[in-house]
C-alpha cells in the first residue's frame, strides 16, 4: 500500500510541480532540492498511484501507446497483422539507482540472447523503462556526470539512440523525470539544471500543528493503510478527476500575447541563458490554468510558474545566499 | 517544422547551407549557450537536403565498436568465423554527421572520428579482420562555450564556426516560444514552401560550381583575410576559398566576387582568430600595431575610473596597456622570446603526493580508474575489468570448433579487458593579476616563462596548464588548460595589463574551472598558483572585496585534489606591507613565496615541486 497523495501535508511547490507535468508532460520534469527524509520518493510514487491506468500495446518493451507514435517492433508487429492487441496498466515508478552504469541506463546487447539462441537483440535499458512512466533520480547530483549527461539527453529528445558494441538501436524514451538533490551535497552545472523543467524546494516543516497532523497521518497509515486509503478515498478521486480534466483541456487553452509579452519581458529582463526559461514558463502557466479551472493565462499563473521554472536557472555566485537576479525576479513579479 | 521558419538565426542558417552546397567548405560547428535551439536548427537542416543525403547522429553514448564497426557476434557464430558489423560511420558516406554537445563526446571518439573524417575512409583492423568503407562526411556540432573547450586543433577541423549570441529583444523571444509550441502556434504552410525553394535553390547552386569563375582581385582579398586573422595553418584559406564559390553559387552568380568573400569570413575566420572575439566588443590584445612600451609607474585607481567613465563604449586605451613582446630591461623575457626554455631539471610530478591522495593504497587507484567510460576492448587490462561482450565475441567463431553443445566455451585466450576514458592526470593553474599595479609585467612574464617551460620540458603530455588573468572588471580565462606549448606561446603572445584588481573575480575563476575539470575529468589533481600581492579593488557582488576573497578563498580550500601556492608580489621595500598575500595563503592553507623568487626559475621549481 501506497500512502495517499492528497495525504502529505504542506510541500504545496512540490506536489503542484508533478501534478503539473502529468499534465504536460512536455515540461520536462521536476527537481526536487531540500534535506533528505521530506518524502520526496513518496510523492511521485503516491501520484502515480492515484493516476487512472493508461492504453499500452501489450507485449511491447517501451510500453508504446497504440493510439501514438510506435516503436520499430511495434509498426513491424502492425504491419504483419491487423490492429495491437491494447492492455491497461498503471504508471510505474522506475528508479535510476546511484551506482548505475552507462550499459544499464541506455541498453546493450542482450549477452544471454546471443550466447543462447546465437541471436542478437537489444536488452532495453532504463530508458526504455521508463517510457511514458516516472523515472525517479534520487540524489541525481551524485550520479557520475557522464551518466546525468546521457539521461538528460534521452530526456530532452523524448528518444534513446544507442550506438554501442554491437548494438544500433533506437526507441521512444518519454518519461517524467523527478530527480531529487540536496545542494548541501555538491550541485549540478548550470547546464544540467537548466534541462530540468521546473524545481521545487522542499523544507522540513516547521509549523508545530502541521508536524503533528505529519505524524498523526503516518501513525494512522501504519496502524492500517486499507482503512486510511478508503478515509482518503474521496480527495483521492477528486483530485485524480481533476487532473483528468486538466488533461482534457489542457489543449484549447490557447495563451494570449499579453501573457507571452509578460513572460519574455521577466525572462529578458533577467538576461538567463537560453530559452527554455520561456518556453516552460508558459506551459507551467498554462498547465495551471487548466488545473485551476480557468480559461486564460493570468498575472497569478505566471507568477506561480515564474517560482517553479525560474528559481534553478537563476545565476548565482557561489558565496552567494540569493543572488541579485532572484532579487529582481521579485520586483519583476511584483510589477506584473 | 521547417528550417526557413526557424526564429533568427540567419548567419547559422548561412553556414548550413554553404554546407550543403559543397562538401568541401567543412563542416560547421555552433557555439552558444544551453537551451539557444542550435540542435534543433541543426535537425531541421535534415529537411533541406535532398533524398539519399545520409544525416546520422553521434549519441554521446557511442563507444569504438558503435563508431567504425566491429565483431557481428550472431553471424559469427552462426558461421564460425569473425564477421562485421559496420558502425555509424558506416551510414555517412556523402552526408553528415551531426554531434549535438560535442564537449561531452569521449576525446577518444571524437579524435576517431575526425581521424576518419580526415582520411575520407573509415578503416578498422581487428581480431585479424579488415573492415574498409569510404567514408567521406561532414561534421556538424553545437556545444556551450561555457561548459567546456574545444582544444584549438579540433576547432581548426571546421570549416566554419557560428556564435550564437543572446537573443534579448522581446519580440523574438516571444517568436521563440510560439515555435517551440507549434500545436499552439502552428507553423505556416509558407514556411514549408520557402524550404522546398530553398532546397531548389541549393540543386541548383551545387550545379553551378563546378564552372565558376574567380574574379580579380579575390585571391588578394582572401590572403589579406587570413593573414589579417593571424591563425596557424593554410586550412582557413581552403575553406575560405569553398565558402566564397558556394556562396556566389547560391547568389546565382557564375563568378566569385570579393563580396563573396567578405559575406563567408566571419563563419570561417572568427574561431580560427587566437581568441574567439567576445559578442559585441572588440577584442583589445588583437590589436596588431605595437605600442610605446608602456610606463611604469601604476595607473591611481581615481584616473582609471575616470578613463572608463569618459569612453562608455567599453574597452578603451586609457587604462589598457599591451605588454609588448620585446622588453630590453627584462632580462627574463629576453630568454623566453629567443625560444629558449628555463635552464630546468627535468619535470617530475611527485608522485608520493598521489598516492597519499588515494589513501595510499594502490589498489584504490586501480579501482578509480575502473570507474571511467569504456570506450573499447584491448587483450590486456586491468585484473577483473573484463569486458563481458568482446570476450565472447572473441570466443564467438571457436563455438562450433569447440563443441561446447550449446553452451558457450570461454579459454583465457579469450578474454578481452576494458580500456577506459584516458584522464588528465595534472592541471596547473596560474591566476595572475593583470592590473596596473607595480610590477604587472614582470608578474605577466614570470607567468609565461614558468607555463612555457612546463609545457616544453614536460614528458607526460597528459598534463596541463591554464592561466587565468585578473584585471578591470573581471578575469579572463587567456589560455584554456592544454598541454601545447605552440599554443601557449600563440594565446600569450601579448598580454593587455591595466585597470582596478578584482582578486576576487580572479579566485572565482580559478574555482569554476577546477569545478569544471574535476567533473569532466574524475582523476584530475590540480595546482593552483595565485601571483597576486593580495589587494582586491573590485568586487562582483555588493560585500566589500576584502570579505569577497575571504568568502572564495574558503570555498577553494574545500575543492578536492587541489593545492594552492601564494606568490607573494608585495614589494618587501615599500614603507607600508600590509601581508595580504600571507593571510590570503593561510586562508587557502597554501604553500607561500615571494615574488622576489620569481627573478629565477623559482616559480617554475616551485610548480614542480609540488606534485
Ligand atoms: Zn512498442
Amino acid at each position: 500500500m501506497i500512502f495517499p497523495f492528497t495525504a502529505i501535508v504542506g510541500q504545496e511547490e512540490m506536489k503542484t510541480g508533478l501534478i503539473l507535468n502529468v499534465i504536460d508532460p512536455s515540461i520536462g520534469g521536476l527537481l526536487i532540492m531540500g534535506e533528505k527524509g521530506t518524502a520526496k520518493s513518496t510523492a511521485v510514487r503516491a501520484l502515480a498511484e492515484l493516476l487512472p491506468e493508461l492504453e499500452a500495446v501489450e507485449g511491447c518493451r517501451f510500453q508504446c501507446d497504440p493510439g501514438g507514435k510506435l516503436c520499430g517492433e511495434c509498426q513491424e508487429k502492425n504491419r504483419m497483422g491487423g490492429p495491437l492487441p491494447v492492455a491497461h496498466r498503471k504508471m510505474r515508478v522506475v528508479e535510476l539507482p546511484l551506482g548505475v552504469t552507462e550499459d544499464r541506463l541506455v541498453g546493450t546487447l542482450d549477452m544471454e540472447h546471443a550466447l543462447q539462441k546465437g541471436e542478437k537483440r537489444f536488452e532495453p535499458g532504463l530508458l526504455a523503462d521508463a517510457n511514458r512512466n516516472f523515472l525517479y533520480v534520487d540524489e541525481v547530483n551524485l550520479l557520475e556526470d557522464h551518466i546525468v549527461d546521457l539521461l538528460l539527453d534521452s530526456a530532452a529528445m523524448g528518444v534513446n539512440t544507442v550506438e554501442r558494441e554491437g548494438v544500433s538501436f533506437t526507441h521512444p524514451a518519454r518519461f517524467i523525470l523527478a530527480g531529487t538533490m540536496n545542494p548541501e551535497e555538491g550541485d549540478l552545472r548550470p547546464q544540467l539544471l537548466d534541462r530540468f523543467g521546473l524545481c521545487a524546494q522542499v523544507v522540513s516543516v516547521r509549523e508545530k500543528e502541521s508536524r503533528m497532523e505529519i505524524l498523526r497521518r503516518k501513525a494512522a497509515f501504519d496502524a492500517d493503510a486499507g482503512r486510511m486509503a478508503a478515509a482518503w478515498k474521496k480527495e483521492q478521486t477528486e483530485l485524480a478527476r481533476r487532473i483528468k480534466e486538466a488533461q482534457t483541456a489542457l489543449p484549447s487553452i490557447q495563451p494570449g500575447d499579453d501573457a507571452l509579452e509578460k513572460i519574455v519581458k521577466i525572462t529578458a529582463a533577467l538576461s538567463l541563458d537560453g530559452h527554455r526559461a520561456d518556453i516552460v514558463m508558459m506551459k507551467t502557466a498554462r498547465a495551471l490554468v487548466a488545473f485551476r479551472g480557468k480559461t486564460a493565462v493570468e498575472a497569478g499563473e505566471i507568477r506561480d510558474a515564474a517560482a517553479l521554472a525560474l528559481g534553478h536557472r537563476m545565476k548565482r555566485l557561489p558565496f552567494e545566499e540569493m543572488g541579485a537576479q532572484a532579487e529582481k525576479l521579485r520586483g519583476l513579479l511584483e510589477g506584473i | 517544422m521547417s528550417f526557413s521558419g526557424f526564429v533568427g538565426r540567419d548567419d547559422a542558417k548561412l553556414a548550413l547551407v554553404l554546407n550543403a552546397i559543397d562538401r568541401r567548405c567543412g563542416g560547421v560547428l555552433f557555439l552558444g549557450e544551453k537551451g539557444c535551439g542550435k540542435s534543433t536548427l541543426a535537425r531541421r537542416f535534415r529537411r533541406l537536403l535532398p533524398r539519399g543525403i545520409p544525416f546520422v547522429e553521434l549519441p554521446l553514448n557511442a563507444t569504438e565498436e558503435g563508431l567504425m564497426g566491429g565483431i557481428d557476434l550472431e553471424k559469427t557464430i552462426r558461421e564460425g568465423r569473425r564477421c562485421f558489423q559496420p558502425g555509424i560511420l558506416s551510414r555517412a558516406h556523402d552526408g553528415f554527421v551531426y554531434i549535438d554537445d560535442i564537449h561531452l563526446l569521449p576525446v577518444e571518439i571524437l579524435a576517431l572520428t575526425l581521424n576518419v573524417q580526415g582520411r575520407g575512409e573509415n578503416l578498422v583492423e581487428k581480431e585479424g579482420l579488415t573492415l574498409r568503407h569510404a567514408a567521406e562526411f561532414q561534421l556538424l556540432a553545437s556545444m556551450d562555450p561555457a561548459e567546456n573547450f574545444l582544444p584549438p586543433h579540433l576547432l581548426d577541423c571546421f570549416g566554419m564556426a557560428v556564435v550564437w549570441g543572446k537573443i534579448t529583444e522581446a519580440a523574438q523571444r516571444a517568436a521563440i516560444v510560439r515555435q517551440a509550441m507549434p500545436d499552439l502556434f502552428p507553423e505556416s504552410p509558407e514556411a514549408g514552401r520557402r524550404d522546398r525553394v530553398l532546397a531548389e535553390r541549393i540543386g541548383v547552386a551545387r550545379s553551378r560550381l563546378a564552372g565558376m569563375k574567380i574574379s580579380a582581385g579575390v585571391e588578394d582579398c582572401m590572403a589579406g583575410k587570413c593573414l589579417e586573422s593571424r591563425m596557424a595553418g593554410h586550412r582557413g584559406d581552403v575553406f575560405l576559398f569553398y565558402a566564397a564559390r558556394a556562396h556566389a553559387a547560391l547568389m546565382g552568380k557564375d563568378r566569385v566576387e570579393p563580396a563573396d568573400v567578405d559575406a563567408v569570413t566571419p563563419l570561417v575566420l572568427n574561431h580560427r582568430r587566437r581568441q574567439l572575439p567576445p559578442e559585441n566588443e572588440p577584442e583589445q590584445s588583437e590589436k596588431r600595431e605595437p605600442r610605446p612600451p608602456p610606463e611604469n609607474n601604476p595607473k591611481d585607481q581615481k584616473s582609471a575610473a575616470a578613463d572608463r567613465q569618459s569612453h562608455p563604449g567599453g574597452d578603451n586605451q586609457g587604462d589598457e596597456k599591451t605588454l609588448p613582446e620585446k622588453r630590453e630591461s627584462l632580462p627574463m623575457e629576453a630568454v623566453f622570446e629567443s625560444g629558449e626554455p628555463f635552464p630546468l631539471r627535468r619535470f617530475h610530478y611527485r608522485r608520493d603526493r598521489i598516492k597519499r591522495g588515494s589513501s595510499g593504497r594502490k589498489i584504490k587507484s586501480l579501482s578509480r580508474d575502473k570507474r571511467g567510460r569504456y570506450i573499447r576492448s584491448a587483450e590486456r587490462g586491468l585484473d577483473g575489468d573484463i569486458a563481458i561482450d568482446a570476450t565472447v565475441r572473441a570466443a564467438a567463431p571457436l563455438q562450433r570448433l569447440r563443441g561446447g553443445d550449446g553452451r558457450l566455451v570461454i579459454r583465457p585466450g579469450d578474454i578481452r579487458y576494458k580500456r577506459r576514458e584516458k584522464k588528465v592526470s595534472h592541471l596547473a593553474i596560474f591566476v595572475v593579476d593583470g592590473s596596473g599595479s607595480m610590477g604587472a609585467q614582470r608578474r605577466m612574464v614570470a607567468t609565461k616563462g614558468a607555463i612555457q617551460s612546463l609545457l616544453l620540458d614536460s614528458y607526460q603530455k597528459r598534463d596541463k596548464v591554464a592561466m587565468i588573468v585578473f584585471r578591470k572588471d573581471r578575469a579572463e580565462l587567456v589560455l584554456p588548460p592544454t598541454s601545447s606549448a605552440e599554443l601557449a606561446s600563440r594565446c600569450l603572445r601579448q598580454m593587455p595589463v591595466g585597470g582596478r584588481t578584482p582578486l576576487s573575480a580572479g579566485l572565482l575563476a580559478a574555482h569554476d574551472l577546477v569545478r569544471r575539470m574535476g567533473r569532466r575529468e574524475p582523476g584530475l589533481r590540480f595546482l593552483v598558483a595565485l601571483i597576486t600581492d593580495g589587494r582586491a579593488n573590485h568586487c562582483l557582488g555588493g560585500a566589500t572585496p576584502e570579505k569577497e576573497v575571504s568568502k572564495i578563498a574558503g570555498l577553494m580550500r574545500e575543492l578536492p585534489s587541489t593545492e594552492f601556492l601564494v606568490v607573494d608580489t608585495e614589494n618587501k621595500a615599500g614603507l607600508i606591507r600590509m601581508g595580504l598575500a600571507g593571510r590570503l595563503a593561510a586562508q587557502l592553507a597554501a604553500d607561500y613565496c615571494r615574488m622576489e623568487e620569481l627573478e629565477s626559475d623559482r616559480l617554475l621549481a616551485f610548480v614542480q615541486s609540488r606534485w
